[in-house]
């Protein structure tokens, strides 16, 4: 294996395929953050997505509604979640572990049902998402290895990024948001409708997780597999809380997974063992949280000795 | 002040208010005139705080009506009292601490410039309110570290930011230092110059003898009496308050005893750089009630903590009756002969979700009275509760119910009541009438007083100076965690207390 240019733009490449996905799940993630509403459902809701996408590519061939379905079938789930987590007081940890139990199963009785098979369905019917045409970089140019088989919902994960930014710094309803994370009594006596808040917030987060795995599912090869989400969602957890909540920092720590996700796979052409080399991203969060923790504990502490 | 002319702004009439069977407020009748300071006072329970919830729009009378500027008006929630021009200060402050006090203020009627918050606006229009009220404060500061008298500034900013005409105060001395005592009464002097109404609810007599005009004394949910206040006297309020005549002891000096407590060398160094406890020493000796005066903040609760054994200190020693209890488990604390009732009732005093009955004998438990080889006693548990109960006074009507139902005021009475029942040498009694009313403060007092006169010795920590000067045979001083001065009874005056809690020098 030689490192050249070009093998770096293929690395680069492969980390933003990996990474729009759990960028997704981890913007969701870092808005839950704001509110104060610990979302473990995450994983689950990415994991309807996924399967409601490929569901209705199987109905209709249309790349659309397969995202509108993504969306809706996600956030419907993420509704749910956050009733009961809101209205009825019940344990986040626990609603969102019965997400994710649920969805797991769920999805995979349908899968069986529906297509017929176990495992996995992959079918040359199914429409992938558009690639962006990157022709326009020229026949051998090392931009179009960087950009190349990307698509439009890739390029919105960043963009996505951008908008929440402004919106939770820069605007009323996202200083609102902030304000019933840090003190959610405070809010509710001043008139603003906490619980509203918060579980409009989970229904978001249940729209990006439900973008994320649409991405996952139709994005590279167009196929659900039972339990295809692996983990991503708990990852996407991982960089919400590494990016401190804040979205452009979330992009940053997405793309550290992302990374470790895409050395993953270019390591498992050479001559390590594939189980080591598929524990990396898991390991990575690991190693990535307890540092994050780490700093933070010596930060607080150098703070109150000022 | 001729009063009469004046506009009437506010009236309440024959407001009725039930709960279930309870009438916490029957048939009472408010005005309050522009310009006007209206001080409504009474014990805890009396109805003040169900009266200004009713004006406030948070609770609904059962029946009576409410006139603003002589039109009816129908008060849903608070949002349309704020939209009637109502605006109430909290007692318990509702601020976002990582946020700046701009954003504190126009929190939920925020200025926009297109899609976005227009913080330059709402920093400018804050600046401009505390320039005009002269309410010092500076509109981009985080609210995070700032004293609690700033807070309360913020939140009056608040109320005149919503432009409120009518402003109630709950409760508003509560939590301040005498020094932001007086600038808030000054304040309200000022805003009332200005215009507005002011409603202040408190049981603190002296305060309303300096700012209100007016006193409206309620008690058991009824109207008793108004007053103006240039016609009365504070005897005259609390006889009102109470229903009886409180009588003003004087404490007799005892010859102090052998020292049950010596504390000598303290020190707890803290995370900063600062120690938190500075080589601290102290004495107290049988037949006498110490107090440590102090802003809070000062160290106080971290000594208390390690004298009685809640937190490890770095060095020094701590004896009580000869026996060392330096950084030993609250349980050897204990067994040498400590009580405490700590400062805050919920946190260290008792738990909410535990019945009445079990927050009475927590401590007790291990008597042989009580339990035998980890098997309670109940019935003889309900007994000694029921005791406790009847003794002090708490208004409950079941032992079983959770302490949670308790008002703050007989939750406080139950801890006191079981923590000078433990009979030690030495009580540690902290903030022990906290939000307690001026009834139930003078019967703790009085408990507190006969436990000296038995010969024990009392350690009072409080932030209320009234209270340390009225108990105390002697009074530290703290200030940044050391004793910064010693008084007795007979050389001490406020102005000199107050002078070394500022961490002055003494002459």
């Amino acid at each position: 294996m030689n490192i050249d240019a070009n093998y770096l733009a293929v690395v680069f490449n492969s980390t933003i395929r990996m990474t729009t996905p759990i960028l997704f799940v981890a913007l969701g993630s870092a808005l839950c953050n704001r509110v104060f509403i610990f979302n473990i459902g995450l994983e689950g809701m990415m994991l309807t997505g996924s399967f409601a996408a490929i569901v209705a590519n199987y109905y209709t061939h249309s790349v659309l509604i397969s995202i509108l379905a993504a969306m809706i079938a996600s956030m419907l789930i993420a509704w749910v979640a956050g009733i009961f987590m809101v209205k009825f007081k019940g344990a986040m940890l626990v609603v969102g572990v019965s997400i994710n139990t649920l969805m797991g199963g769920l999805t995979t009785f349908l899968m069986q049902l529906i297509f017929d098979v176990k495992g996995a369905y992959v079918s040359t019917d199914l429409v992938g998402l558009p690639k962006i045409n990157v022709d326009f970089f020229g026949e051998s140019s090392i931009l179009r290895t960087m950009f190349g088989s990307l698509t439009w919902l890739d390029l919105f994960a960043f963009v996505m990024a951008v908008v929440l930014y402004f919106h939770l710094f820069r605007t009323v309803t996202g200083f609102r948001m902030r304000s019933v994370g840090i003190n959610k009594p405070a809010a509710e006596s001043l008139g603003i409708k906490a619980d509203r808040i918060q579980i409009a917030t989970v229904v978001f987060s249940g729209l990006l997780s439900g973008l994320g795995g649409c991405l996952l599912s139709m994005g590279g090869v167009t196929m659900f597999a039972q339990n295809m989400t692996a983990g991503r969602g708990f990852i996407a957890m991982a960089a919400g809380t590494l990016g401190a909540a804040n979205p452009l920092g979330v992009v940053v720590s997405s793309s550290f997974f992302g990374f470790a996700q895409s050395m993953a796979n270019m390591l498992q052409n050479s001559s390590i063992s594939s189980q080591l080399t598929m524990a990396i991203p898991y390991f990575a969060t690991v190693v990535a949280l307890a540092m994050f923790n780490y700093a933070k504990i010596r930060g607080s502490k150098q703070k109150e000795k000022q | 002040m001729a009063q009469r002319e004046k506009k009437v702004i506010l009236q309440m009439k024959n407001i009725v208010k039930y709960y279930d069977t309870l009438a916490a407020n029957d048939n009472i009748n408010l005005t309050l005139h522009q310009g006007e300071i209206l001080a409504v006072i009474g014990e805890n329970g009396a109805g003040k705080t169900t009266l200004m919830k009713i004006l406030y729009g948070l609770e609904h009378p059962t029946s009576g009506e409410i006139l603003l500027n002589g039109q009816p008006v129908h008060l849903k929630n608070a949002a349309q009292a704020i939209s009637c021009g109502i605006g109430m200060v909290q007692q318990h402050f509702m601020l976002f601490d990582p946020f700046t006090v701009a954003e504190n203020v126009v929190y939920g009627r925020e200025p926009k410039k297109g899609l976005f918050f227009d913080v330059k606006a709402a920093n400018d229009r804050i600046a401009e309110l505390s320039r005009q009220y002269e309410l010092p404060l500076n509109p981009t500061d985080k609210i995070q570290g700032m004293p609690v008298g700033l807070r309360q500034r913020v939140e009056i900013l608040k109320v005149l930011y919503q432009n409120a005409d009518i402003i109630i105060f709950d409760e508003p001395t509560a939590v301040l230092t005498p020094q932001e005592v007086h600038e808030l009464l000054k304040t309200m002097k000022q805003l009332s110059v200005a215009g507005k109404s002011i409603i202040i609810i408190t049981h603190k007599l002296n305060e309303v003898m300096e700012v209100a005009d007016r006193a409206m004394v309620m008690r058991m949910g009824k109207h008793i009496a108004d007053v103006n206040i240039e016609d009365t006297s504070v005897e005259e309020l609390s006889f009102m308050m109470v229903g009886r005549q409180l009588i003003d002891k004087n404490i007799e000096s005892l010859a102090a005893g052998e020292d049950v407590l010596r504390v000598e060398n303290l020190t707890l160094a803290g995370n900063g750089l600062l120690p938190v406890i500075d080589h601290l020493s102290l004495h107290v000796a049988k037949g006498e009630i110490v107090g440590i005066a102090g802003v809070s903040g000062n160290g106080q609760s971290e000594l208390v903590r390690c004298l009685f054994g809640l937190q490890k200190a770095d060095s020094g020693t701590i004896t009580v009756c000869g026996k060392n209890i330096f950084n030993r488990s609250v349980r050897n604390v204990r067994d040498a002969g400590v009580a405490m009732i700590p400062e805050d009732r919920y946190i260290w005093g008792s738990a909410r979700e535990a019945t009445i009955a079990e927050t009475a004998v927590m401590g007790h438990y291990r008597s042989p009275q009580l339990s035998r080889n980890g098997v309670l006693y109940t019935k003889k548990i309900r007994g000694f509760a029921q005791e406790l109960v009847d003794e002090f006074g708490v208004k409950t009507d079941n032992i079983q119910y959770k302490t949670g139902s308790l008002s703050g005021g007989n939750a406080q009475k139950l801890i006191a009541a079981r923590e000078i029942r433990q009979n030690t040498p030495l009580l540690i009694a902290c903030e022990p009438t906290r939000g307690v009313d001026i009834g139930a403060m003078e019967f703790i007092h009085d408990r507190i007083v006969e436990k000296r006169s038995a010969g024990d010795a009392v350690l009072l920590i409080s932030s209320e100076l009234t209270e340390i000067m009225k108990l105390s045979d002697r009074i530290y001083v703290m200030y940044d965690g050391r004793i910064n001065g010693e008084f007795t009874r007979e050389t001490v005056t406020e102005e000199q207390l107050g002078f070394l809690m500022m961490g002055g020098k003494k002459q």
